[in-house]
């Protein structure tokens, strides 16, 4: 299958950039706009655009599931070590009166959790459609 | 008779929208504000988030974007169910 040329050429300028800028807006989730999700959905369209370029996807719907389903299990595991901590369930893991940069790791661990399961969700539907659409 | 009958369905519509929107109006209203002062007074040092949004769906609200990322795990998988017939794709 192949695509407009115009279409290619945009996404090969654009294809680092939007890399760069998906985990740009993951890791500044918590000291400027954006966040976990944002951030995932923009390293999934990354994968959307790697598709135009190649016309072939690299990655396996079974093994990206696979990996899904570990995120998702990881991510209770990491809130719950607050609970052991602090003794209150849904909170930050490190207690209120230690500072800034040892708390935002707490915030960049779940980030980076959450965007990593966003952008693997959402590639995993991508890969879904497109075998859909050449079956 | 169709035709007035639909008319008068129409006008009907219409005045009751008039009537709707004349009662929308934000003076009447009155916000209970005591969450969103306790936010942006205590949110930035309680969650040692500069972005207020995080600092919500991340401490305050972990519940439930704990919950959200279960939605979208339960969302693919089901229309990776749905989509390919395949038994040992689960």
């Amino acid at each position: 299958m192949t695509y407009s040329k115009i279409l290619i050429t945009i996404s090969r300028i654009l294809l680092p950039f939007l890399l760069l800028f998906g985990i740009y807006i993951i890791v500044n989730g918590d000291i400027s706009v954006g966040g976990g999700f944002q951030g995932g959905v923009i390293l999934a369209t990354s994968y959307l655009m790697y598709f135009f370029i190649k016309g072939a996807h690299p990655f396996n719907i079974t093994k990206m599931l696979k990996i899904d389903k570990y995120l998702f299990v990881s991510l209770p595991l990491v809130i719950l070590i607050g609970f052991i901590t602090t003794g209150h369930f849904f909170t930050n893991m490190f207690p209120m009166d230690y500072p800034y940069a040892v708390r935002r790791i707490y915030l960049l661990i779940l980030n980076l959790l959450i965007g990593a399961k966003v952008a693997v969700g959402f590639v995993s539907l991508f890969i879904i459609f497109i075998e859909e659409g050449n079956s | 008779m169709k035709r007035i009958k639909n008319f008068a369905i129409a006008l009907l519509i219409i005045i009751m929208m008039i009537q709707i929107l004349g009662h929308i109006n934000g003076d009447n209203l009155t916000y209970n504000e005591a969450s969103q002062s306790y936010y942006i007074t205590k949110g930035s040092q309680e969650t040692s988030s500069l972005n207020l949004v995080t600092g919500i769906y991340l401490d305050y609200r972990l519940f439930d974007s704990f919950f959200e990322a279960s939605i979208l795990l339960v969302v693919v998988t089901g229309i990776a169910f749905m989509a390919i017939k395949d038994e040992d794709l689960l």
